[in-house]
């Protein structure tokens, strides 16, 4: 399994392409099949891939969510296209594709298409850099963390350029809340992330997983997850924490003006931002791919069963933020930004002096040892 | 950001309705506000005045949309006394029964249109599903689930099927769980308390000085109910208690709802067991030729008919699940009542709304909306 990575399955599958193409034309064979073109070739493969699976599991997410919702609300959620309902969102997909894309008269047109693309594009770099398995995993970036945590946080200014370049004043009170909202959860989210770096010793996502081999990150660190999850209510923007795009006074807040593909996009990103926040709360606190040691290892050894066991934990963190939707009222702006400083810097604060205590003492009574803590 | 004006409605999520609030705001504090009324006017008084006593109850149906019932009772009460018409008493039973199952059913669209505007999203289809049984309910006896044209000047059109009280039971013991579920989600929870305590304060004072009534008025602690203060119908043999809170918040009018849709439960058990054992007539039986049901003559024939009947006049107070509503019906002696004037509930609480709004976060806008419980046909009749 762990010799089989993403990469190099885009690389044989270039290289095969390459060579049919060279067998059937022989005189480009030589030129085509150099290692440069194949591995130019094979970076693309790789990108559609990771496009693919994002868009995939965007979709599904899109499913998974109007299936619980339902449920949670005494109906079924969609069930007419497809087996209970799975291609309904591709029909609503492609239902918005075929939309008229609506600008209003004055909005600025730089600002009104270049908010929703780099939404969009930001929100899927986010997914590439993610390591799923150990062979789904776009090379072991030493600081992958932060970069993914630096990439999250830019959409506020894109919420933010997309909201004001509207012209309506419902957007850009939806923007203003969007930027308000960022000073609420950004510092708790990188506080309960230090604890996990400090617990692991390292920025790299791949570390950070294999660290919990012994024990996963939310026992000792639970203080740390309930802040860290939510704060990633409020960077995802769903509810209790959805006031940029709170519906019953700002109509759809940021998000309004926007019809048909443009809409899409927004929606798409947002789902996309919740798949990616659900996956790090598996990475950083669920021990990611991995299974604790007690389990046979006949249900790790199976093809693919690293990222099986991966989206099976994404899609139950996620079904929690569902469920979080189906029970909870929105809160105002204040009071979020109340609850981030006076409560969940505090204790992110707290998890902090927890992980730092964790590491001197590095064995734990109940969870076991960290495998190389501070060393 | 400067301050400006934004106009909320008269298509936007929060108005539940044709109505457009217009709210001057500083970033997200509300400096003043400005309801506009008037976008659902279709002129029923003025129509009723050229209608068959009878037909007039058509339109109390679309006077308000959720509370048809209410309206249409309030209509036949003062049309009655402009005729000089008693009902029977069965009859009056049975509109009691239908005001209380009414204003259950409204009150319940209140709950779900209400923690809509918080977010909440699966009370909304909650209130929805339950509020379905008492549209069922309806059905069963009135063959409508929203514009029933049941009640006639003189009783009732039909009686209710057989079998109907005990499933009406079953409704009001499923009904007495789920409001225990509500409580459960909306009083058990710290946002919902967060956001609704202290929030949009309308104190008694200036809710007797707005003409504000009904829930927002018992809410402020006043203990003011028409069917205890100016008991209609047969309210007087019943035994329930007047919803009251203190607040004058947003908490205490959905504390003052829920515990009047459990007064409500009371009220019609009580009904229920005296339609069990007392059957009797549907309609009055010394009802003039020309008022008939459901055949109204057309015509010269109606006239002459009426020529020797006396004149008189009609009014009449419901406590409606809005509010305090008022009919006044002149019978000049035509086959159409000669004018019918209505004093909607709603219409005087939105219209406080500088009162309860100035402030306040555009964020609670909504909620305390909500907690106003507004319904635009009313309003504009």
């Amino acid at each position: 399994m762990s010799s089989a990575t993403l990469y190099s399955v885009s690389y044989a599958l270039a290289a095969l392409i390459l060579n049919v193409i060279g067998f059937i034309i022989p005189p480009i064979r030589a030129p085509i099949t150099n290692v440069d073109v194949v591995t130019v070739l094979a970076v693309l493969i790789f990108g559609a891939l990771l496009l693919a699976a994002s868009m995939l599991n965007t979709i599904l997410l899109i499913w998974w969510e109007r299936k619980l919702l339902g449920r949670f609300m005494d109906r079924r959620g969609a069930m007419h296209v497809g087996f209970a309902g799975l291609l309904q969102n591709f029909a609503d997909g492609f239902k918005l594709f075929r939309k008229n894309t609506f600008q209003p008269a004055e909005a600025d047109t730089l600002g009104f298409y270049s908010g929703p693309t780099a939404y969009m594009v930001t929100s899927m770099i986010l997914f590439g850099i993610l390591p799923i398995s150990s062979g789904w995993n776009s090379g072991s970036l030493p600081l992958s963390l932060l970069l993914a945590l630096a990439i999250f946080s830019f959409a506020p200014l894109f919420i933010f350029v997309s909201a004001w370049s509207s012209n309506n004043k419902y957007s850009l009170m939806g923007g203003m809340r969007s930027a308000a909202q960022m000073i609420a959860y950004e510092v708790p989210i990188l506080l309960a992330v230090v604890s996990v770096v400090i617990l692991s010793g390292s920025f790299s996502l791949t570390t950070i997983v294999y660290e919990q081999q012994n024990y996963w990150f939310w026992g000792p660190l639970v203080v740390a997850l309930i802040v860290f999850v939510a704060a990633m209510l409020a960077e995802m923007e769903r509810i209790p924490f959805d006031l940029p795009e709170a519906e019953a006074e700002l109509v759809e807040g940021w998000n309004t003006e926007y019809g048909g593909m443009l809409f899409a996009f927004f929606m798409l990103a947002d789902y996309l931002r919740a798949l990616v926040g659900s996956i790090l709360v598996v990475l950083l606190f669920l021990g990611g791919w991995t299974l604790p040691t007690w389990v046979p290892s006949a249900a790790t050894s199976f093809p693919l069963a690293g990222i099986l066991w991966f989206m099976l934990k994404t899609y139950l963190v996620f079904g929690l933020f569902v469920w979080v939707r189906a029970s909870l009222p929105r809160v105002r702006t204040d009071q979020l930004l109340r609850v981030g400083w006076n409560r969940m810097i505090p204790l992110a604060l707290l998890s902090v002096f927890l992980a730092a205590a964790l590491v001197t003492v590095r064995c734990v009574p109940v969870f076991g040892c960290v495998p190389s803590a501070g060393a | 950001m400067s301050e400006m004006w934004i106009n909320m409605g008269p298509q936007h999520p929060m108005t539940h309705g044709l109505w457009n609030l217009r709210v001057k705001i500083d970033g997200e504090m509300v400096l003043d506000v400005d309801p506009e009324m008037g976008y659902l006017h279709r002129g029923i008084e003025k129509i009723s005045e050229d209608r068959h006593y009878n037909e007039v109850i058509t339109l109390m149906d679309r006077c308000c949309y959720v509370a048809g019932f209410a309206w249409e009772h309030l209509y036949i009460l003062a049309a009655e006394q402009a005729l000089h018409i008693r009902p029977p008493e069965r009859a009056e039973y049975l509109r009691v029964m239908s005001d209380e199952f009414q204003r259950i059913g409204s009150h319940l669209m209140w709950y779900a249109a209400f923690v809509q505007d918080l977010g909440l999203m699966s009370p909304f289809l909650y209130g929805m599903r339950d509020r379905d049984l008492v549209l069922d309910l309806f059905q069963a006896y009135t063959g409508a689930r929203l514009t029933y044209e049941y009640m006639r000047v003189g009783g009732v059109r039909n009686d209710v099927p057989p079998g109907f009280t005990d499933r009406a039971r079953k409704v009001l013991d499923w009904l007495d769980d789920r409001y225990r579920e509500y409580d459960a989600l909306c009083m058990g929870s710290t946002i919902f308390r967060e956001r609704c305590d202290d929030l949009g304060i309308l104190k008694a004072n200036d809710c007797v000085a707005h003409g504000v009534t009904g829930p927002m008025l018992r809410a402020a602690g006043v203990r003011r109910d028409l069917r205890k203060d100016r008991p209609y119908a047969v309210y007087k043999q019943i035994d329930f208690d007047v919803a009251q809170a203190d607040a004058a918040d947003v908490t205490a009018r959905y504390l003052v709802r829920m515990e009047e849709m459990r007064q409500s439960n009371r009220i019609l058990r009580q009904v229920l067991d005296w339609l069990d054992h007392h059957p009797g007539p549907m309609m009055a039986d010394n009802l003039p030729r020309w008022l008939g049901a459901p055949y109204a003559p057309i015509g010269n024939e109606g006239y002459l008919l009426k020529r020797s009947y006396p004149k008189g006049t009609g009014f009449s107070a419901v406590e409606e699940p809005h509010g305090e509503a008022c009919a006044y019906v002149v019978n000049e002696g035509a086959l159409h009542p000669y004018r019918v004037k209505f004093r909607s509930p709603v219409f005087s609480n939105i219209s406080a709304a500088r009162q309860y709004l100035v402030g306040y976060h555009v964020a609670d806008i909504p909620p305390i909306m909500g907690s106003v419980d507004v319904c635009v046909g009313e309003v504009d009749r």
